[in-house]
């Protein structure tokens, strides 16, 4: 009888307890594993998204192939959404986040979001032609469709007053669009500019004016500053040599503005070595 | 006294990174509030319709007609085999998008249907679907000698089911019943998928804007445990009050 | 069918036949002779089928002409995605069974144990974990675990799908200890006054007399929480594990294309009903066994 109790105190104090992490350098981790885990979004396309073959491409997969390249590992990428690929990088469950996040004070306060910034959106709406909405605040009561965990949610809540719709993914709230449980979507204007280029959006348009433009970073686990200045490194390199324009180009986006002038300020002022 | 704990709150962030913002915050806390009311409501809707729900089935299944009681079983078997969560998503996004649509206010071609309605209408038809079969055995439990009694009385069969019937039937199946209206307010945070602002949804948003998942996820543990100790002393006061002489220990 | 229930005292009122025990365990509650038992049959596939395929021609019908993929085409694309994904469905279910029940039995163990605190500590966590909904443990198990943790030096991987399995065993533990106690609880406690009085110690009595008997009784509603295991193991796509809910919903981002809904979503209803209803079925047919035999 008592070896039983301590045997189901045993199990229940194994599933219970606080267990130690163990800690090391990420940067030797991934080379001493020989693989780069890298947290991308499956569901925002073209940024990253499935295909048939159930592999995430899109524009961040190969910017994550780039940096496994330079460091001469393996990659493997890992589908995170907004509402948990701050957690699973805090876990170490991923090594780099490259999921459309964008650069904020209060994220910085838990990640290491990476300097430079290497892309940039603004918030904006997705909505009817016809629909009313002129200016932000002209959505105050209108039921508008987000994805949970967007950081810009608690502005449009609580400062222009829309009812919030939240799901978890931007292809719910997208179908909840389509089907008119909103009357808008609210989210990233380089998302929605993507998305209206396909016919079955063609009654829609992007009407506001994109508030709150701010740039998307790479993000490793604070404290990581080894890998944060590689990462730097990385980041300088693709707006050196144009990657991203090219990626956006390849993926049938027009260039943002953002990057045409993150590679001109790079290519004038910033001279690589001999190769 | 409210701005006294709330500052401790504060100061409890400060020094030891414990951020309850539901305490200190009048925006999280509405919000919160909000959703554990809206749980509330939730539960208390569907536990209302899923009773309905069970008390007609287990009285069409007792039919004559064949394909009623078919029907009535596939209905069953169907909602008791197949996942809540995808009965939901099939329902708000599948059916919800075949339903008749009328303009609103921003012009919109909107179905006539919220996510609040078919949270309530899957919800309650996942949990009828096991009330069916609990009213059902309970039913059983009446013995044929004091159905009779009752019809010799001058009952015609509608008011044997609901004045002898039903009232013996229900005080059997209480245990069970209970038991699956647990599941059902258990259940209810489902409906986070189909954004319905209940409890877990709001505290999705609040921990995704203050990133304090520990905190939250501790309390949404103890709010769902507390809700589910209250319906379960309720249900067992009720059982007591039922009781019949003689039966039960 | 003899009344095992001890607690209809004799009364002189016929108000209530004897109340089988089986009705208090909610879900399986075998059927009687009047109600038509659903026997699925070959026309019941294709009464199924055709409901698909209504959906697929409403879809068609709704599609715009300048798409060049099929319902059908695109069913057989993702098909071995979505069959994948669901028997990964099955192996998370395996997993969080076997482990629940383990837990589940040391966690009932220590409910019956005559010592005040252990019952104690067993009945607190048994209701705990019973009555918190299982998204919200997952979600628990989730973010609050670590994704690898040190044992003597062995350094454990912890993927978050592993994570998840735990989440699922959790309220599977706190089940299956209502289960065993239920069980043990219908024993007659006669069984135990002798096997005392023939000086088994209470181990004897208990893995010896006690659960072997248990069993029998125990399987129904084990069976029904293996099937409601296995249909909670769709949650695991809201915190975001590769399981056929998720890819379902990446399949339709990716296809892009509303009119798919409908018949993806049935596809994943139909996969579940033929998984878990056979099973139910099975369960129902045991507990009529089982009924006749006491």
């Amino acid at each position: 009888m008592k070896r039983i109790l301590l045997g189901s105190a045993a199990v229940l104090t194994i599933m219970f307890s606080s267990i130690a992490i163990a800690h090391a350098d990420v940067l030797s981790q991934i080379e001493k594993r020989g693989t780069l885990v890298v947290g991308v979004k499956a569901d925002y396309r073209p940024y990253g998204y499935l295909n048939p073959s159930n592999n995430i491409v899109g524009i961040e997969p190969d910017l994550a192939r780039d940096v496994a390249k330079a460091l001469g590992v393996q990659l493997k990428l890992v589908p995170v959404v907004a509402s948990n690929r701050m957690q699973f990088l805090d876990q170490g469950r991923v090594d780099l986040l490259i999921a459309t996040m964008t650069d904020t004070a209060e994220r910085r306060n838990v990640v290491d979001l990476v300097p430079p910034d290497y892309y940039a959106s603004g918030v904006n709406i997705m909505a009817r032609k016809k629909s009313p909405f002129n200016n932000w605040e002209s959505i105050k009561g209108a039921p508008v469709c987000a994805v949970q965990g967007s950081f810009f949610n608690e502005m449009v809540a609580r400062k222009y007053g829309a009812k919030l719709v939240a799901f978890k993914g931007s292809a719910e709230a997208l179908n909840a669009l389509k089907q008119g449980r909103c009357a808008a979507f609210v989210f990233d204007d380089t998302f929605i500019a993507a998305q209206l280029q396909q016919q079955q959006w063609s009654a829609y348009d992007i009407p506001l004016k994109t508030i709150d433009s701010k740039p998307w970073g790479v993000a490793v686990k604070k404290g990581e500053t080894r890998f944060a200045r590689f990462m730097s490194g990385m980041v300088v390199h693709w707006h050196v040599d144009g990657e991203i324009i090219k990626l956006q180009k390849k993926y049938g986006l027009t260039p943002i503005a953002y990057s045409v002038r993150m590679h001109k300020f790079f290519d004038d002022n910033f001279v690589p070595s001999a190769n | 006294m409210l701005a006294q704990i709330s500052q401790w709150f504060i100061w409890l962030n400060q020094t030891t990174g414990i951020n309850l913002t539901i305490v200190y915050d009048s925006y999280d806390r509405g919000r919160m509030i909000d959703g554990f009311l809206n749980t509330i409501y939730l539960s208390l809707i569907c536990l209302v319709i899923s009773v309905i729900i069970g008390v007609i089935g287990a009285w069409l299944q007792r039919s004559s007609l064949k394909w009623t009681r078919r029907l009535v079983q596939g209905y069953i078997q169907l909602f008791r085999n197949t996942p809540p969560l995808v009965q939901l998503y099939f329902f708000y996004f599948a059916i919800g998008s075949l339903m008749p649509k009328i303009e609103n206010k921003y012009g919109i071609m909107q179905p006539i249907l919220s996510n609040w309605d078919w949270a309530i209408i899957s919800l309650s038809f996942f949990a009828g679907a096991f009330n069916v079969e609990i009213f059902r055995s309970g039913i059983e439990a009446v013995p044929k000698a004091t159905v009779e009694a009752a019809e010799s009385l001058g009952f015609n069969r509608l008011q044997v089911y609901l004045y002898v019937v039903l009232p013996l039937a229900f005080r059997v199946c209480l245990p069970a019943l209970s038991n699956n209206l647990v599941n059902l307010v258990k259940t209810t945070s489902l409906a986070y998928a189909i954004a319905v602002p209940e409890m877990l949804y709001v505290a999705n948003q609040i921990w995704s804007d203050n990133l304090n998942v520990p905190e939250m996820m501790t309390f949404l543990l103890f709010a769902y445990v507390f809700l589910v100790g209250i319906l379960v002393w309720a249900m067992n006061r009720l059982e007591r009050r039922l009781q019949l002489p003689g039966y039960g220990g | 069918m003899k009344s095992r229930n001890s607690v209809a005292k004799p009364t002189d009122l016929p108000v209530l036949m004897p109340i089988a025990e089986r009705l208090t365990r909610g879900r399986g509650i075998g059927l009687s002779y009047d109600i038509p038992r659903l026997q699925l049959r070959a026309w019941h596939g294709l009464f199924l089928l055709g409901v698909l395929v209504f959906f697929s021609a409403s879809a068609w019908a709704q599609q715009s002409p300048d798409h060049p993929a099929t319902l059908a085409q695109a069913f057989i694309r993702w098909m071995p995605l979505l069959l994948k994904a669901f028997v990964f469905n099955i192996v998370m279910s395996f997993l969080a069974m076997s482990l629940g029940t383990i837990a589940g039995v040391g966690l009932g163990v220590m409910q019956l144990s005559p010592t005040r605190p252990t019952h104690a500590v067993g009945w607190f966590v048994t209701q705990f974990f019973r009555n918190a909904p299982w998204l919200v443990l997952l979600f628990f198990c989730m973010f609050l675990l670590p994704f690898r943790f040190s044992v003597f030096g062995v350094t454990v991987p912890f993927p978050d799908w592993i994570k998840a399995t735990l989440g699922l065993a959790l309220p599977v533990m706190a089940n299956v200890a209502e289960i065993m106690r239920g069980a043990v609880a219908s024993i007659p406690s006669g069984q135990w006054e002798a096997a005392h009085s023939l000086a088994f110690s209470r181990r004897q009595i208990m893995f010896g007399i006690i659960l072997p008997q248990c069993i029998r009784r125990m399987l129904p509603p084990w069976m029904n929480l293996y099937a409601i295991l296995t249909m909670a193991t769709v949650l695991a796509s809201i915190v975001g594990v590769s399981e056929v809910m998720t890819q379902t919903q990446r399949v339709l981002s990716a296809e892009n294309r509303p009119e798919f809904i409908v018949p993806f979503y049935a596809f994943v209803l139909l996969l579940f009903f033929v998984y878990c209803y056979p099973i139910a079925r099975y369960t129902q047919k045991l507990e009529l066994r089982y009924a006749v035999r006491d």
